[in-house]
């Protein structure tokens, strides 16, 4: 019977094709623009690395001076030179690591290409297993390598191309600086969305990984100043070496846990390490640490912006009007047909015969409507991220999103049918005969 | 004119025997009417930021900078190389070493005391250096006192002890500052401000006010102090690095040229340097509100498309409707009433249904920015949004039923005779 009443609701398509086509129309507009909002929502919300999400931290310390202090407002996001490297040297986690940005010039050595200017990650060895960054050939540096702050450096795919021109590259020297650096590992696919390690900066969470990484002790032994954000609210020495003994805050810390729930004991060594500083005359505000991990931290960044908060709740908005929309049309087209009900129902049709009809010729037209939505909303994520390659990866709909997509689709269908369908189960069937 | 209450006992028995596609159409006329009117200030307030003024000359002014190359330079004769250099290119009005530009999304702000005893800083403007002036070079507007002179210009090498170093003597504050400074001066002109607080910290003496010029940031999307980004201030201070940004001013038409050979000339007076960026202020501008102007036209399409959604919601019901009172209206044809009289009923009643849904979408309008205020730090919308949304949905309801209400006036008074 089923199979009868599916054929029943395509054919009514058929039946009233102005009418129709509108309806499916509206539906499939308020779907792809609701779904591509949500898209930005969905992914800028998601988990960068779900397995480990958990266990990966953000270690925080205030240790601003007592001028200006409030209570309950957060410590800086990111941590002094001696914090990080104190962390550092006592190795509480797994695997841990440090991290600023650089910017300093590459020099192909080639004819046609001239200086340029690429952004860059100075790290730790562990960054590489901590973060999971997946080697196209070679590998990170070594411990020892950090040790000795080597002129060693990791690449990305994209850069290799640029310079060499293909991506096996393992050995080669880049220059950068004007010194030379040896390539001992080039970065596979890898666009953890959003960018949570290194997560502030304009249009930081959305933005490509960086295609230089190089070991942190090389870096500030060639004095790389950072590029990034920096936080400095007391007065430092002159020079260098006096940023790198400021209260500064500029560096970005991970640490991996074994458990999420070692996250109890890392905190009591972090109230243990602010203690032992207060005594050296450091760190005069209130202990005020934090320790968060991925997805707190990514809360915390805001790393979904309001205005993407803003137009999906509009967009959902809309999508609600779409609904009370479709629901008024199907009354019409459904009120069109009070003859046919009444003669299916004098005919010894029951309400609920009816009302699985009417109920699958709604499904009927939310499938219409979820192959208009899905190609709409292709359509639109199209043309969000025409122009702009960093965004493709982000305006781009995913099978769990499809199938969001199509099943909204079909809901939205459904909730707009009941009123209407309901309606035609009340068809009196001897008052319409007679009116005929 | 439409008098609504004029034969309204017939609008409104036809209404009561339609009370659910009544319903349906207040409905979604009230939900249309919260989204857009909250959706309209959204794009308002976008656009409003997108196009604030910068204060400074934006048709004419652009950004060069350009990265030594490694090692140890001489950095501060570099910078009178290259602004000398600048100068030289034809069509240049004005060259000054900045540290940093307007919406370049790059820079400092520092807190400034207007006493030292005091805790916290009085304000927090971004700190703009300028090597040569200001005024010429970004085009800004000074309202009160007077631009640097040559003797106050100093340089910066933080590798250096500071007590080694000339300490700055004066600023320019930007109007906006002056007011947080000094909210109760007339001027402000002479007035001393310290970049620290503590005994050790020396003054520093307001010369000059300009109209405006706004931080690197624009707004600042984290808030907090000078989160409008209106608070500025200039110093007359070179500093040591090997980063050197240069602000430079032609006229507009020229300026495309002038930063081609701008380029040219200073890679060729000093080689092994790299010209790092190259921007006019336009696409300055471009760059720091893209994410502002992509929501504004986002939201400016779900605005069109739910006002074209409404609207075809109503031309379907009011389709309907003149369909099931096809005899009806020959019956009123009949016993007299004209063409303009059916045309008039059905557009009464579309006026007299937004009304309605109108009126409960000022309510909903409200709730949904509470909601946006409370939960994503919204503003609360303007009252004069409303009687716009008003009037928006008065004329789209009008124009969708004057389809179907001209047919409905076409019915010809023999239809009465008929039987359905």
């Amino acid at each position: 019977m089923w199979m009868y009443y599916l054929s029943l609701g395509i054919n009514s398509l058929r039946r009233n094709p102005i009418l129709t086509f509108i309806t499916v129309l509206i539906l499939g507009i308020g779907i792809a623009a609701s779904m591509s909002t949500l898209t930005i929502l969905y992914v800028m919300s998601g988990n960068p690395i779900p397995h480990k999400s958990d266990r990966l931290f953000v270690p925080q310390f205030d240790t601003d001076g007592m001028d200006g202090y409030k209570p309950g407002e957060k410590p800086a996001f990111q941590l002094a030179h001696k914090d990080a490297m104190n962390l550092l040297r006592d190795a509480k986690g797994v695997h841990q690591t440090a991290m600023y940005g650089i910017s300093q010039a590459v020099d192909s050595r080639r004819k046609d290409l001239a200086l340029f200017q690429e952004p860059g990650v100075a790290t730790t060895a562990e960054a590489f297993t901590l973060f999971e960054i997946p080697f196209l050939h070679g590998q990170g540096w070594t411990s020892n390598e950090d040790r000795n702050a080597a002129q060693v450096v990791v690449i990305g795919q994209q850069l290799a191309k640029k310079i060499f021109g293909k991506t096996n590259v393992v050995g080669q020297v880049l220059r950068l600086d004007q010194r030379d650096y040896r390539i001992t590992g080039v970065i596979g696919n890898w666009r953890p969305l959003p960018k949570y390690y290194r997560v502030y900066g304009s249009g930081a969470a959305t933005g490509l990984p960086e295609e230089i990484w190089i070991p942190f002790s090389n870096a500030t032994s060639r004095e790389y100043s950072n590029n990034g954000w920096t936080n400095c609210s007391g007065d430092s020495d002159p020079g260098y070496q006096g940023f790198l003994n400021s209260e500064c805050q500029w560096i970005q810390y991970w640490v991996e846990l074994k458990t999420a729930n070692d996250a109890a004991a890392f905190k009591d060594y972090m109230s243990a390490y602010v203690a032992t500083q207060k005594k050296l005359g450091r760190m005069p505000r209130p202990e005020n640490n934090r320790f968060s991990n991925v997805m707190q931290w990514l809360e915390d960044a805001k790393v979904v912006e309001q205005d993407t908060k803003i137009s999906s709740l509009l967009s959902l908005g809309f999508l609600l009007v779409c609904i009370v929309n479709m629901m008024a049309l199907l009354l019409a087209k459904f009120t069109a047909r009070d003859g046919d009900i009444a003669v299916r129902r004098a005919l010894g049709a029951s309400r609920w015969q009816i009302f699985q009809q009417f109920a699958l010729e709604s499904f009927v037209i939310g499938c219409v409507g979820a192959v208009i939505g899905v190609a709409l909303s292709f359509l639109a994520l199209r043309l969000m991220a025409n122009g702009n390659a960093d965004m493709s990866a982000i305006y781009k709909m995913d099978a769990a999103m499809l199938s969001l997509t199509v099943c909204i689709s079909i809901a939205a269908s459904l909730i707009a049918g009941l009123l209407p369908t309901w309606r035609a189960c009340q068809v009196l069937p001897a008052m319409q005969l007679k009116s005929q | 004119m439409i008098n609504p209450l004029k034969n309204s006992r017939p609008i409104f028995s036809a209404m009561l025997r339609n009370k659910t596609g009544v319903l349906l159409i207040v409905a979604q006329i009230a939900l249309t009417f919260a989204i857009i009117a909250n959706a309209l200030y959204v794009v308002q307030q976008r656009l409003a930021e997108a196009n604030r003024t910068t204060g400074i000359d934006d048709a004419g002014v652009f950004a060069i900078g350009i990265m030594s190359a490694p090692g140890k330079n001489d950095e501060f004769t570099q910078q009178e190389l290259d602004v000398q250099a600048l100068r030289a290119v034809p069509g240049v009005k004005a060259a000054a070493w900045v540290n940093q530009m307007p919406l370049l999304q790059s820079g400092t702000n520092s807190g400034f005391f207007i006493d030292k005893k005091l805790k916290e800083p009085s304000a927090v403007p971004a700190t703009y250096f300028s090597g040569s002036s200001p005024v010429e070079a970004l085009g800004i507007r000074l309202i009160e006192g007077r631009d640097f002179e040559q003797s106050e210009y100093i340089t910066n090498d933080d590798s250096l002890p500071q007590d080694t170093q000339a300490k700055v003597q004066v600023l320019l504050v930007t109007k906006e500052l002056a007011k947080t400074l000094y909210p109760n001066e007339k001027s402000v002109i002479g007035k001393l401000l310290y970049r620290g607080s503590g005994d050790d910290s020396t003054p520093i003496r307001i010369i000059g006010v300009i109209d405006s010029l706004v931080t690197p940031w624009g707004y600042a999307s984290w808030g907090g102090q000078n989160a409008d980004g209106t608070q500025s201030a200039i110093f007359p201070i070179r500093r040591h690095q090997p980063f050197n940004l240069y602000a430079v001013r032609s006229a507009p038409a020229q300026r495309a040229e002038v930063m081609k050979a701008a380029e040219k000339s200073l890679l060729a007076i000093t080689p092994g340097r790299m010209v790092t960026i190259n921007r006019d202020m336009d696409k300055i501008r471009d760059r720091r509100y893209s994410g502002e102007k992509a929501m504004a036209l986002t939201l400016i399409i779900v605005v069109g498309l739910l006002l074209l959604t409404t609207a075809a919601g109503i031309v379907g019901m009011a389709s309907l409707w003149v369909n099931q009172r096809r005899k009806q209206i020959g019956v009123r044809r009949a016993l007299g009433a004209t063409r303009g009289d059916i045309l008039r009923h059905f557009l009464s009643e579309n006026f007299l249904i937004t009304s309605i849904g109108i009126v409960v979408g000022i309510l909903l309008t409200v709730v949904l920015n509470l909601v946006l205020v409370e939960k994503l730090e919204m503003q609360q919308l303007p009252t004069f949004y409303l009687p716009i949304g008003a009037v928006l949905l008065w004329a789209m309801g009008l124009l969708a039923v004057y389809g179907p209400a001209r047919r409905a006036a076409s019915v010809s008074p023999a239809t009465a005779t008929r039987s359905a």
